[in-house]
């Protein structure tokens, strides 16, 4: 085995273990702590990959932003045994609904490997998804809507400002 | 270019003013020279004086309707500024900031008047709509207008996330975001169900940014909740910048709709006709009516959309000229008065005749009635309606009655201003306010006489 097939097994189990763990763990503040570790792990899932920039902003945008939010909402909700929310039937129903369209998704999606096993799926030379690609991309063709949203950044940090100073 | 570049520095200026000088008198003032250098500034490069010029990789394409849009846009903007400017720095605090925002939302719309491409349209949206959730809640000692604020902030949320849904969609299946404004002569349609689904999705999203039914339930509250200064831009210019990206992005790509496009209007208008109109008759408080006639108009705007031809574009300046300027123009009057019912009109006649006269050309516009603005605008959208497919006469006449609908509650405005006795109680006037509003009743009057002269600019 390479080193390569070595992290992606390690990889594997940390990222599928943790994500049992977030369904098993009674608290859910540890659910919260666990779901950072299953982001982390398939961060590096990406960098196996060679996608250096999702990695990133996997780690940035969900394990970091994503997750504070919702450590501040469950905190905030005082989540314990006594305040815990009925679930009544349709709740259940709802759940086995939209968790019955993932499955069939991924059984899907585990149907179709066969045919794509041993095929080609790099894009040119499998360097598209590297910081410097994306940088050229960004600041030639779509330099333009980039300065452009700085228009949009600085409309909302000045509507932050005005809702939230005091008078 | 220009007006996307002058109007984003012109924000800047306005921000950096809020620091300088804390007078609201000379904010306004400066904020009204800025919106003149603006207005200059895209005349400039309209008549190829003076161009900024960038490379922007085709994503925008400055066509001869977009620029002429943008004119007619930021010119009633600055009569806006002009007339309503002293309630504007009123509202709270941070008076420069508002300004600020307001040219940030002008940047909006001068994206929309030309965007080439999805991401540029998805950044025009929400440059357009981010300040307005921020100048809705701008009174924040009111609850209502906090309400108002929340509420439209999560409707507007979802409404981004319906169009991006749709942007993904039309990406997935085309493999680019480019929408091509000026669609090549036979080029096949797009066959599959991805486009049509993307185009819809994005005509959902659409449809709620100019409150069309059955998406309008976020407008009477956010309108009513709104500071009414803030009310009065948002129902002209933006309502405006929403219909111009509409009609960008289906006029070439109305085609990959196929049937289901023609299906589709005619639901939509009916729709909103009907919502707006019918709930507009039983409404107490003028500024609510003003809320649903806004939807009512809406239906009218759509109409150019069941057009698309040149007609059509001619219909829907017209009607932005004519319905910006006598709203802003009610929207000035209303935020004169002390009580906003349909009684706190009774007598303006008596007390105030300049003002009554002038609410009554506005009124009269906004009902279609020949010798104004109005009536005109309504005509070239529903004749570019008819002139596109006759089968449609159904539809137009339709919409005929709901015109005569929306007469009765703008003409029970007039009732009470004219024919009823009482006290109307209104605040201190200047003259120059009064001067303004002879302004805007004169420009309506004139388009609705000549509405040529709106045109001459456009094909000169």
């Amino acid at each position: 085995m390479s080193a390569t097939q070595i992290l992606f097994w390690i990889l594997s189990v940390v990222a599928l273990f943790s994500a049992i763990m977030v369904l098993l763990s009674k608290n859910p503040v540890h659910s919260v702590l666990w779901l950072i570790a299953v982001f982390f792990s398939i961060s590096g899932h990406y960098i196996l990959l060679n996608a250096q920039f999702l990695a990133i902003v996997n780690m940035i945008v969900y394990a970091g932003a994503i997750m504070v939010l919702f450590l501040f909402v469950v905190m905030l909700m005082n989540l314990n045994k006594e305040t815990e929310p009925q679930k009544n039937l349709w709740l259940k129903l709802a759940g086995v609904v939209s968790g019955g369209c993932l499955l069939m998704i991924l059984v899907s999606l585990i149907r179709q490997a066969s045919e794509v096993t041993n095929k080609q799926v790099l894009l040119k030379d499998g360097n598209i998804g590297l910081i410097k690609n994306l940088g050229k991309a960004l600041f030639s063709d779509y330099v333009v809507p980039f300065e452009i949203s700085s228009v949009l950044f600085l409309s909302a940090m000045i509507g932050a400002v005005v809702i939230g100073k005091k008078n | 270019m220009n007006s996307i570049i002058v109007s984003a520095l012109m924000g800047m200026v306005m921000m950096f003013s809020g620091i300088v000088t804390n007078s609201k008198q000379s904010i306004k003032n400066i904020a009204i020279a800025a919106m003149a250098v603006l207005l200059v500034a895209h005349l400039a490069d309209a008549n190829d004086i003076f161009k900024i010029n960038i490379n922007v990789h085709g994503m925008l394409n400055f066509n001869r309707f977009g620029m002429y849009f943008t004119t007619l846009v930021i010119g009633a903007t600055l009569l806006y500024t002009i007339i309503s400017g002293d309630e504007v720095v009123k509202v709270g605090a941070n008076s420069a900031d508002y300004f600020a925002l307001i040219f940030f939302v002008l940047t909006g719309v001068s994206i929309l008047a030309s965007y080439n491409n999805l991401l540029m349209l998805f950044l025009g949206i929400e440059i357009l709509t981010i300040p307005l959730f921020v100048l809705t809640g701008s009174d924040k000692k009111n609850l209502k207008s906090n309400e108002a604020s929340l509420k439209y902030f999560l409707m507007g949320s979802f409404s981004t996330g319906i169009m991006l849904m749709g942007i993904a969609l039309y990406y997935g299946a085309s493999g680019n975001f480019n929408i091509d404004v000026n669609r090549v002569a036979n080029e096949p349609v797009n066959s599959g169900i991805l486009i049509p689904l993307g185009l819809l999705l994005m005509f959902i999203a659409l449809a709620f940014k100019v409150s069309a039914a059955p998406f309008h339930f976020w407008t009477p509250d956010v309108y009513d909740g709104a500071p009414t200064v803030f009310t009065s831009f948002m129902a002209t210019i933006v309502k405006a910048a929403g219909f111009i990206a509409f009609i960008r992005l289906f006029e070439s790509r109305s085609a990959d709709m196929g049937v289901s496009w023609t299906i589709l209007m005619p639901v939509i208008i009916i729709a909103t006709l009907l919502v707006g109109n019918v709930t507009a008759v039983f409404q107490q408080s003028v500024k609510r009516m003003l809320a649903y006639s806004s939807i009512a108009q809406a239906g009218f705007m759509l109409f150019a959309l069941v057009g698309l031809n040149d007609v059509a574009k001619e219909g829907l300046l017209l009607y932005t000229v004519a319905y910006s300027i006598a709203t802003i123009g009610i929207f000035s009057i209303l935020l004169k008065m002390k009580d906003y019912t349909f009684e706190g009109y009774n007598g303006l006649a008596k007390t105030q005749p300049l003002l009554a006269f002038a609410n009554t050309v506005f009124l009269l516009s906004l009902a279609g009635i020949p010798l104004t603005a109005g009536f005109f605008a309504k005509y070239y959208v529903l004749a570019a309606a008819l002139k596109q497919d006759t089968s449609i006469l159904w539809l137009v006449i339709v919409a005929l009655v709901f015109a005569a609908i929306s007469a009765y509650y703008y003409f029970k405005v007039i009732q009470a201003m004219y024919f009823k006795d009482g006290e109307a109680a209104v605040s201190e006037i200047k003259p120059s306010f009064k001067l303004t509003l002879l302004l805007l009743a004169a420009i309506i009057i004139i388009v609705g006489i000549f509405p040529t002269v709106v045109f001459n600019w456009f094909y000169f």
